[in-house]
């Protein structure tokens, strides 16, 4: 048991050089630890483990971790093959939280796979990362060499009967992947679209064998809740939920980047002493707390600390718990058509809403922001987002499109409406 | 029954349906697109949106859409409720964004879904001020139009192309509002169902190209319901025409499907589908045509051939009724030749007038045993032939020397869709409704066993869980040891040796295992020891299960196995005839040959040919296209095609099926029936049988003959009313209550509206007037419902969603006595020698669905697609022969010579080649397969000679 107070599990390995960590230095600072221990328990009592710590996933829905893999049928007479799926298509705007965690310490999400993946009693892994993380792909490339090298991946692990291979898959590149059936969909070489539920991954997941998706931040989370217990990966947070967490800012702050803060630590803490505030002479219009598909919050909710239920409550989403900052000085306007853009681009083309609307909503957009907008224009976008709402369309990607737009009608209305009157943008 | 509460009323529902089904059943007008009644439902284009309510207090409710969610006992939702419309009307809103306004030059227009839903959701006025996306069109090839800009992604031609027909060269290409459904690159769909893609698609993607030659609209179309002419299978089609004007004669302009639930369903094949225009191509016969009496002097044609010129056709009959008076008076023998492509109606006509000692079936001995062995053991009370529905629940399949691509192709479908029965089971056991059609699919299981043993396996190859590629002795060696073990045989005894015996030992648990098995085979290795094996296998398995077992034998032609009930066994070959007619030993009597529909060089070798024409004074011809038999003919009569009459044919289920006049052929085509009943009618003296000819009147006067004289078609009659039959004191119409032109299409020679034709054969007019309503009698083939103008209304006729045909009785089955087959002949012994020499090729047939098929083969499209002439070798023969891939080759067989491209295919059993049967320059061939070959490659001297031709 190390004796000072680890309060920083995910990046304790990370420093200010842009290097990884080999597995020597990760062995040296405690590393596979975890691991070993894991080896040594019955998969159950992992998944209760898990399931009791609190851990939700940090891709952005904030589900149970343990309750995710407890719903894999595991023990005798279930199914030999199973699949675990590491979910590191970090495509969300404004988001490069994974990106730090895979680039830095890429052995700290292995660890963390190889023991999800004993709990669920997988024996094949994949990393589905984003095409354009190169430097991540060949770091993490050489950590699963490392490890098999070391006998801790590979064919009878530690000497035991159990096996594990880690495989990497480079994406093409398409939000929808971060999607987890539009993942395994990929993954096995058809179109990156959802796939209807039921049946669930858990259940009929890779080549139609049970399978976990999780993200790469909430595997790198496991190692250290294995070996310091439910309790104390509860301690590290500050609010409701249990655990610390990367998260970011961006936009027009002083000091843009990405910290391992605890669960619960406050907004205007993240931005005012993390991120340094805004830049000189800019006001806080309103912030995206999760990253490009949540609802603006304002200025009012700068007190709020970061936890799943409490930002839901106020409207939005936490996400992937990394910040936009709009500004008095930035458009509105102009940042929901640039996010708009990208959700009309990233969409699968699947079902109507998403694939026909979001393109339109650019197109309204768009004249809007040249100030050749319409009065009856708004109307027409908030039916838009209305109609792309939970439920409506088939995946999550249009109703977290729409989450901006319908959010920046309701705080920055006026702003739009200016664009109209004045035939222009008045940020210009 | 669970009982659901829709907008307050209540309605008994079945439970295994989703909600869209459920409100579709009960009449609910509910816009949808990418669900399918045979494909079920996907969630992709959201437009069946209702309301679904949590209970009775309950006041706001849920959106959720009908086709995803399962039917509730006591469900209370709302269809009509504002907000549920406000959101279809908005998904409307949104898939017209792109949709161009090209309604009046689109060839959809008039049937098209999205218009119909449009109108439907009240969608009228747009609101989007951007630039549509535009795509570029690909070539498809000669069968479908291509128009991209007017898709609204609904999913469905992928759908049905890759999923539910196994195609895989038409996918979804890109993303977002850019998604593009076509092939990676130009160039003709591959998949022999790619027209359903006209029928499938919601609006004017994909369209049929060979209607555009000729396109009119769907409201000015005039249909009945027919049976497809171009296998046995025995679809249901409903072809359309358009009667004469602006100068053009009246054609036949397109076929789409007519759905039978078991047989063709919702699908045709292309075969079907495009093979119709051969009814207007350039070698149709329309008029009259005897035999010039003037010496020709210079002439393209070969010796003996005869050179025609129309006359009148007063003349003709007047002729043929000389020659009744003559046989009559025994002064002329007087010889028919029927056809397995022409109807019962025609070939008993010809049968009753020349007599039944004198009638042969048109096929020969080997062709003609085939179907009399299919049609005695589908008399065993073990064998059941399956329909379609049947087929598709099949948990192990057994296919036996039938390439089913290429001879029953809509079958091959069905066995495609029992490939998935363990996939279902799987959804069933994890309680996933099996019309979650994308859950369904993404269950990746096994595919049910299918296993095929056979020459070649052209489409199933992908589903197919084990293959044996053996010659047809093989063949039957293999499933004559599955029956014997499935029989309890001690399988030490069984002599089959390596990969043969362990799939055979396989196929025989699996089989007896399995709660649905069905075995299929047919006439296509033209080798009766398959059959035969066929046979015994099912009977082993029903012996073995009490119950009887399904065996699907494919039969070659429309009314193979009619033709069968109209002649005993062992007589009515044409080689009986060559042979008849060479021991006439006293006989000095003319010789007059009635050829009714048939071309004699695709039935016969050339010695029984010549043997027949030698002896022979006078052929008399009845047919629809010129062809090699029409060369030899004194007198040619135009007979009417499938389209323009009404007839019965009976399909390889031992179903008879009317088909009904479309429209009536132009000239003086008519039914070949009716031309030997005006020919009888002028004879002076008559007898019984041939006043009984001249006597008939309706096609239903010989339909009842028929079925007095045949007991085992005895229920012939009631397949249809009579043409006395009226519903409300009316016709049915065959023409649109909207047909357009009516008085205007002639008014520029005479004003006057002139009166319809009176159909003689059915309860039926040639006009607008009468019964439109598909709901009122299966005869209206015009499938059409207010609010619903493209065929997705077919749901308002059926019982329940993908039910039967409301009214409709589906054909009737022979009535045949029920016999036990008494003991299977074991099959002759394949040599083992497999030492394969040029001149000792064994020669099997290869099918083709493009060019194999007679008449379809005419048909300009189909014409411009079929393969040229090829053999196809084993590629160790080839390098023990020295033969490479391409080489043209000569191929010998009967003492005729054929050229033709050499193949090599890695299945092709050694000491075998593959030749296609009855593609154009090889119709000859097909008599003599399989048969016994010498392939050589050609003196260069040739070679050269044909070099300097092209």
């Amino acid at each position: 048991m190390p004796t000072f107070q680890l309060t920083k599990p995910l990046t304790k390995n990370i420093g200010p050089q842009n290097i990884a960590a080999d597995i020597d230095c990760y062995l040296g600072n405690g590393g596979y630890r975890g691991w070993r221990k894991a080896l040594g328990m019955p998969p159950d009592n992992i998944v209760k483990l898990v399931q009791d710590s609190g851990l939700r996933g940090r891709g952005g829905a904030g589900f149970n971790t343990g309750l995710k893999w407890s719903f894999v049928p595991r023990g005798e007479g279930s199914p030999a093959v199973k699949y675990l799926v590491c979910n590191a298509d970090e495509m969300e705007p404004g988001t490069f939280k994974d990106r730090l965690l895979m680039e830095r310490d890429p052995h700290l999400l292995i660890e963390g796979m190889a023991i999800a993946a004993y709990a669920i009693e997988a024996r094949t892994a994949y990393i589905f990362i984003r095409g354009e993380y190169h430097l991540a792909a060949e770091r993490l490339e050489r950590a699963i060499a490392e490890a098999r090298d070391q006998g801790l991946l590979g064919a009878n692990i530690q000497g035991g009967d159990y096996s594990l291979e880690i495989y990497l898959h480079r994406s093409a590149g398409n939000y929808i992947c971060g999607e987890e059936t539009a993942l395994l969909n990929a993954l096995e070489g058809r179109r990156a679209i959802p796939r209807a539920k039921p049946p669930f991954p858990q259940v009929s997941g890779l080549w139609g064998k049970p399978t976990v998706v999780n993200n790469v931040e909430t595997f790198c989370n496991i190692p250290h809740l294995i070996e310091m217990g439910a309790d104390w990966y509860k301690g590290l947070g500050r609010g409701e939920d249990a655990g610390s967490k990367l998260f970011g800012v961006s936009g027009r702050v002083k000091n843009p980047g990405t910290w391992e803060l605890p669960m619960g630590t406050p907004v205007r803490e993240i931005i005012e002493q993390h991120a340094g505030g805004l830049q000189d002479g800019l006001k806080l219009k309103g912030f995206l707390p999760g990253g490009g598909s949540t609802d603006f919050l304002g200025p009012e909710h700068l007190d709020l600390p970061m936890d799943y239920d409490v930002i839901g409550k106020a409207g939005s989403r936490m996400g992937t718990g990394t910040i936009i900052v709009l500004d008095d000085r930035t458009c509105p306007v102009g940042l929901v058509l640039n996010l708009s853009q990208f959700f009309a681009r990233e969409s699968c083309g699947w079902c109507t809403p998403c694939r026909d609307g979001l393109p339109w909503v650019v197109e309204i957009l768009q004249r809007i922001e040249k100030g050749h907008g319409l009065p009856e224009d708004l109307e027409l976008l908030r039916e838009q987002a209305a109609r792309m709402g939970p439920g409506n369309t088939f995946c999550a990607l249009a109703p977290g499109a729409a989450e901006p737009i319908q959010s920046a009608l309701k705080l920055f209305e006026q702003d739009f409406i200016d664009h109209i009157t004045k035939g222009c943008c008045p940020f210009l | 029954m669970p009982t659901i509460t829709i907008d307050g009323e209540r309605y008994e529902v079945d439970g295994d349906q989703n909600l869209l089904s459920a409100c579709l059943a009960q009449g609910i007008n509910l816009p949808y697109f990418c669900w399918h009644p045979a494909m079920g439902s996907v969630g992709a284009c959201r437009q069946c949106a209702v309301i679904e309510y949590k209970d009775a207090d309950d006041q706001r409710g849920r959106l959720v859409m009908s086709c995803m969610t399962p039917v509730k006992d006591g469900g209370i939702y709302s269809v009509t409720a504002e907000s549920a419309r406000e959101f279809r009307g908005g998904i409307i809103e949104d898939l017209m964004t792109n949709h161009p306004h090209d309604c009046p030059v689109c060839e959809e227009g008039g049937e098209c879904h999205l218009q119909d839903m449009t109108e439907m959701t009240g969608h009228t006025s747009r609101r989007y001020r951007g630039k549509k996306r535009t795509h570029r069109n690909q070539y498809l090839g000669p069968f479908i139009n291509h128009e991209m800009n007017r898709c609204i992604a609904c999913y469905r031609c992928t759908r049905f192309y890759r999923d539910y027909a196994g195609g895989d060269d038409l996918q979804p290409l890109g993303r977002n509002n850019q998604v593009y459904f076509g092939r990676q690159r130009d160039g003709m769909l591959e998949n022999g169902f790619s027209g359903n893609l006209v029928e499938v698609c919601p609006t004017g993607v994909f369209t049929d190209k060979t209607f555009s030659q000729h396109f009119v609209r769907k409201w000015d179309l005039q249909t009945a319901p027919s049976i497809c002419e171009h296998c046995a299978v025995g679809c249901n089609t409903a072809p359309g025409a358009r009667e004469a004007g602006n100068g053009r004669d009246a054609i036949l302009r397109r076929v789409v499907n007519l759905y039978n639930r078991n047989i063709n369903g919702y699908f045709l094949c292309d075969r079907g589908r495009f093979g119709y225009d051969y009814v207007n191509c350039d070698a149709r016969i329309k008029k009259v045509l005897a035999k010039r009496r003037e010496r020709i002097i210079s002439s393209t044609a070969a010796d003996g051939d005869r050179v025609h010129e129309e006359i009148p056709p007063r003349q003709a009959v007047q002729r043929l009724a000389q020659r009744l008076d003559e046989a009559l008076k025994g002064r002329r023998r007087l010889l028919g030749i029927g056809s397995p492509r022409s109807s019962l109606e025609n070939n008993y006509a010809l049968r009753q007038l020349v007599g039944a000692e004198s009638f042969y079936s048109g096929l020969n001995q080997r062709d003609l045993e085939l179907l009399h062995l299919i049609d005695r053991i589908q008399c065993d009370d073990r064998i059941h032939s399956p329909t379609t529905p049947e087929i598709e629940r099949a948990d192990a399949v057994l296919i036996l020397g039938e390439d089913l691509d290429n001879t029953a192709p809509r079958i091959a479908l069905a066995v495609r869709q029992a490939a998935r029965n363990r996939q279902k089971q799987q959804a069933a056991d994890l309680k996933i409704p099996l019309w979650q059609d994308a859950s369904v699919r993404q269950l990746r299981g096994d595919h049910s066993p299918i296993i095929f043993a056979g020459t070649e396996l052209s489409g199933l190859g992908d589903i197919a869980s084990a293959t044996l590629f053996e010659s047809p002795e093989q063949v039957a060696l293999f499933a004559d040891a599955i029956a014997r073990l499935i029989e309890g045989a001690d399988p030490a005894l069984i002599t089959l040796q390596g990969e043969a015996r362990e799939l055979a030992m396989r196929a025989a648990d699996l089989l007896a295992a399995a709660a649905q098995p069905l075995i299929i085979s047919g006439c296509g290795s033209r080798h009766g020891d398959i059959i035969r094996g066929a046979g015994r296998i099912s009977a082993a398995i029903a012996e073995k299960s009490a119950m009887p077992c399904a065996l699907y034998l494919a039969c070659p032609e429309a009314n193979s196995l009619g033709i069968t009930q109209l002649c005993d066994p062992q007589q009515g070959a044409l080689e009986q005839l060559a042979l008849q007619l060479q021991a006439t030993g006293g006989d000095d009597r003319p010789v007059s040959l009635l050829v009714l529909e048939n071309d004699l060089y695709r039935r016969a070798d050339r010695e029984t040919l010549e043997a027949i024409f030698s002896r022979t004074g006078e052929v008399i011809l009845l047919d629809s296209l010129l062809n090699d038999t029409a060369r030899r003919a004194d007198l040619i009569f135009p007979a009417a095609a499938t389209a323009e009459s009404q007839g019965t044919f009976v399909n390889s289920n031992a179903l008879a099926q009317r088909y009904y006049a479309v429209y009536e052929g132009v000239g003086f085509i008519q039914e070949s029936w009716r031309w030997l009943a005006d020919a009888a009618g002028f004879c002076r003296q008559k007898s019984a049988a041939v006043s009984m000819v001249a006597g008939w009147r309706h096609s239903t006067d010989l339909t009842e003959a028929i079925s007095r004289e045949f007991p085992q078609l005895r229920d012939l009659a009631e397949l249809g009313p009579d043409e006395d039959y009226r519903i409300d004191g009316l016709k049915v119409a065959r023409q649109s209550h909207r047909y357009s032109g009516r008085t205007a299409v002639r008014a520029k020679a005479w004003v006057a509206e002139s009166a319809p034709h009176q159909d003689p054969d059915a309860p039926m007019a040639f006009s607008m007037e009468g019964i439109q309503s598909p709901g009122k009698t299966p005869l209206q083939a015009n499938i059409w419902s207010p609010g619903w103008n493209s065929n997705q209304s077919i749901f308002k006729f059926q019982e329940g969603i993908g039910g039967a045909r409301k009214g409709a009785n589906g054909g009737v089955r022979l009535r045949r006595h029920s016999q036990r087959m008494p003991d299977w002949a074991m099959p002759a012994l394949a040599s083992a020698e497999r030492t394969a020499t040029q001149s000792q090729l064994q020669a099997l047939p290869l099918y083709r669905l493009f060019g194999s098929d007679e008449l379809s083969a005419r048909a300009a499209a189909i014409a411009s697609v079929i393969d040229k002439p090829f053999v196809t070798l084993n590629a160790h023969d080839a390098t023990a022969f020295s033969i490479r891939a391409g080489d043209s080759v000569a191929l010998e067989i009967n003492a005729d010579q054929f050229r033709m491209e050499a193949r090599l295919s890695a299945t092709q059993p050694a000491g075998t080649i593959g030749v296609p049967y009855g593609i154009p320059q090889l119709e000859t061939l097909s008599p003599l397969l399989p048969g016994v070959a010498t392939l050589s490659r050609p003196e260069p001297e040739f070679a050269t000679e044909s070099g300097d031709d092209q």
